[in-house]
C-alpha cells in the first residue's frame, strides 16, 4: 500500500523549548490517522512542520514517497489551528483563493459549501460568522480541489453538538471515499469512533502508535473479588501473568500482560485454590489507554 | 503569474482600506496640483504656470507625486501586516502557494500600483501639459519625460522598503511606525554618523533623491534665496531642500540595488522564518 506521508525523526524547537523530539511514524493510503496528545504535546507543531508552515530542526519528511512540493501541497487539504481567512471577504470570495491557488473549478466551491451546510451563507463576510461556522468553512475550504489527504487539528473545536456530529459525518463519508484523513485531537471520543490508526504524543515525544484495536487490546483489566483478597493480592503480584494489581473500590484490578487473557487467571486462582465470586474483564477504551500512557 | 496577479486581485480590491487608502492617495495628488496651479507666488524669474508646461511638467508632478509615495508603502505595509495578522500567509502555503510565491504575489502588487500610479502621473502631465504649452513640438513634449520612469523606480523603492519592514515586524502598527520613523529620525542620525561623502548612498537619501526638488527651485533661488530685506541670504542646499546629488543614472542605479536587496532580504526572512 502506498505510503502517504512518512516522518523520519522530526524534532522542532522554540528556543529551547523542544515541541518535538525525534517523531518517527507513516500513514499509508486510506488510513484515518488520530494523533493524540494533551495540549502541548506537539501535535500541532507536527502538522505545522510537515504542512511547511513551521521549519524543523531535526530529522525529514515526505509526501507521497517524494520531497514536499508544492503541488503535492495540492493533494492535501488542511486546517491546521484556528480558521485562516480574510475577514473583509465573502466565504464564496475566500473559496476562491484556495480554488485558484488549488487550481479546482469554481464548482467545487459551491459544493464544499454546500457539504458544509454554508451555502445561504456564501454572500457572507467570514468576519461576521460565528465561530462554530467559521470552523464548518475551514472544513469547506479543505474540500476544495478533491485533495486525496485531509490533515485536519481539532476540527471540531468551537462547535455545539450538532456541528459536532455534522463534521464527524463529513469526517467519515470523506473516509468512505477512501481519502486518507490525518486528525489530531484531544477529544478521544472523537478519535476512537473515525480513526482506525492512532499515534499518542506525550511531551513532544511519540509514546505509541499502531492500529487503534491493537493499542486497545494489548492490555486487559480483570476485576475481580475473592475470600482471602490480601493473600490472593501477593500471589498475584508475584504472578507473570500481571502487570499490576491494585484494589478499585471493593474489587481487585487486575491488569495482565500481553500474553495472558482472564481464562489463565481464572486458571491461576484456581490451581492456588482461590474461589472467585466475581470476574469481569474490562476492555480498556482509548481513553483509558491515553491516560495510561501520558500518566 | 497570471494565478498570482489574480489572487491579489481579490485580496486587495475587496479590502475596503486599501480602496479608501488609493483614493485619498489619488485626490491628495490632484488636490494639490491644482490647489498650485491657482496659486500666486512672485519669486524673480519663476512663475507658476511655467510648472504646469511642457518640459518642466515632468520634472514638477512626479516630485509632488513622490511626497504621497510613502502613503503607498503603507498600504503595502497594511496589506502584509494583514496577511500575518489573518494568518493567511500560512493558509496560503498550507493550500499550495511557496513562500516564494508569496513574495512574488506581493511584488506584483507592488509592481501593479507602481504602474497605476505612473499611469496617473503620465494622464496627469499629458493633460495639464497639452492644457497650458503653447509652442507644443515632440520634442518639447517628451524632454525630460524620463523622470516619470524614475518616478516608477522610487514608488516601487519604497514599496519594497515597505513590504520588507512588514516582513521584518509582522505587525501593521509597529511597522507603520518603525517605517516613519525609518524616514526621520533613524537614518538621518546613522547618516550624521558617517562622512559627508558616504551619507548621499543611504537608501533612503538614494531613494528620495530620484525625485529631486524641481529645478525651478534652484532656478528661484540661483543657490540661495535673498529675504526681503536683503540682508542675509539662505541656501537652500543647506537646510535639505536641495540635497547633495549624485548623477540621476547613478542614482537609478543604486535605488535598484537597494530595491533587489530589499527583496532578498523579504525572499530569504520569508523563507528562514515560521510563517
Amino acid at each position: 500500500m502506498e505510503t502517504v506521508l512518512k516522518i523520519n525523526n522530526l524534532s522542532k524547537n522554540y528556543g529551547n523549548i523542544q515541541a518535538i523530539r525525534n517523531v518517527s511514524f507513516e500513514v499509508k493510503k486510506g488510513e484515518v490517522y488520530g494523533i493524540l496528545g494533551p495540549n502541548g504535546s506537539g501535535k500541532t507543531t507536527t502538522l505545522a512542520v510537515i504542512l511547511g508552515i513551521l521549519n524543523a530542526n531535526g530529522g525529514d519528511y515526505q509526501w507521497f514517497e517524494k520531497p514536499f512540493t508544492k503541488l503535492a501541497r495540492r493533494r492535501i487539504g488542511a486546517l491546521i489551528e484556528t480558521p485562516n481567512f480574510y475577514p473583509y471577504l465573502t466565504l464564496w470570495e475566500n473559496l476562491k483563493i484556495v480554488a485558484k491557488i488549488k487550481d479546482a473549478p469554481d464548482e467545487d466551491i459551491n459544493h464544499a459549501l454546500g457539504v458544509a451546510n454554508l451555502l445561504k451563507r456564501k454572500h457572507t463576510n467570514f468576519g461576521h460568522l460565528s465561530l462554530g461556522m467559521k470552523q464548518r468553512m475551514s472544513m469547506a475550504s479543505v474540500l476544495i480541489g478533491n485533495p486525496e489527504v485531509l490533515v485536519l487539528d481539532e476540527p471540531t473545536n468551537g462547535l455545539d453538538p450538532e456541528g459536532f456530529a455534522e463534521v464527524r459525518n463529513i469526517i467519515q463519508s470523506q473516509a468512505k471515499e477512501g481519502k486518507t484523513i490525518i486528525i489530531a485531537s484531544h477529544i478521544l471520543d472523537e478519535v476512537e469512533k473515525v480513526c482506525s490508526h492512532v499515534a499518542i504524543l506525550k511531551s513532544g515525544e511519540l509514546i505509541a502508535n499502531g492500529r487503534v484495536g491493537e493499542l486497545l487490546s494489548s492490555d486487559e483489566t480483570v476485576f475481580i473479588q475473592s475470600e482471602r483478597i490480601d493473600e490472593l493480592t501477593e500471589i498475584l503480584n508475584d504472578s507473570e501473568l500481571t502487570s499490576k494489581v491494585c484494589m478499585v473500590e471493593n474489587d481487585l484490578a487486575v491488569v495482565l500482560n500481553t500474553n495472558f487473557k482472564s481464562a489463565d487467571l481464572s486458571k491461576f486462582c484456581f490451581e492456588k485454590g482461590f474461589t472467585l465470586s466475581k470476574i469481569v474483564v474490562k476492555k480498556q477504551s482509548l481513553e483509558d489507554q491515553f491516560l495510561e500512557l501520558v500518566k | 503569474m497570471k494565478k498570482l496577479f489574480n489572487l491579489e486581485k481579490i485580496k486587495a480590491l475587496s479590502y475596503p482600506t486599501f480602496k479608501t487608502l488609493m483614493i485619498i492617495h489619488f485626490l491628495l495628488f490632484f488636490l494639490v496640483i491644482l490647489v498650485v496651479s491657482r496659486a500666486h507666488f512672485s519669486i524673480p524669474g519663476f512663475s507658476i504656470k511655467g510648472l504646469y508646461q511642457f518640459p518642466n511638467i515632468w520634472q514638477f508632478f512626479p516630485w509632488v507625486a513622490s511626497w504621497f509615495n510613502l502613503f503607498l508603502a503603507i498600504v503595502i505595509i497594511v496589506i502584509v501586516g494583514n496577511e500575518f495578522s489573518f494568518r493567511t500567509f500560512r493558509q496560503n502555503v498550507i493550500d499550495g502557494l511557496s513562500r516564494n510565491d508569496l513574495i512574488r504575489g506581493k511584488l506584483i502588487l507592488i509592481f501593479t500600483i507602481a504602474v497605476y500610479t505612473f499611469i496617473m502621473v503620465l494622464l496627469a502631465v499629458l493633460i495639464f501639459g497639452l492644457i497650458n504649452t503653447k509652442d507644443l513640438s515632440f520634442s518639447v513634449i517628451f524632454e525630460n519625460s524620463y523622470l516619470l520612469l524614475v518616478y516608477f523606480v522610487q514608488a516601487i523603492g519604497y514599496m519594497t522598503l515597505g513590504l520588507l519592514i512588514s516582513i521584518i515586524l509582522r505587525n501593521n502598527g509597529l511597522s507603520i511606525i518603525m517605517f516613519i520613523l525609518y524616514f526621520f529620525p533613524i537614518e538621518p542620525i546613522i547618516r550624521v554618523m558617517f562622512k559627508a561623502e558616504a551619507r548621499k548612498f543611504f537608501p533612503i537619501k538614494i531613494i528620495s533623491n530620484l525625485t529631486p526638488t524641481p529645478e525651478f527651485l534652484t532656478m528661484a533661488s540661483e543657490k540661495s534665496y535673498t529675504n526681503a530685506s536683503g540682508t542675509s541670504s539662505l541656501d537652500f542646499s543647506e537646510i535639505g531642500l536641495l540635497p547633495e546629488k549624485l548623477p540621476v543614472g547613478i542614482t537609478v542605479l543604486l535605488a535598484a540595488g537597494y530595491i533587489g536587496f530589499f527583496i532578498a532580504l523579504s525572499t530569504m526572512l520569508l523563507n528562514k522564518r515560521n510563517l
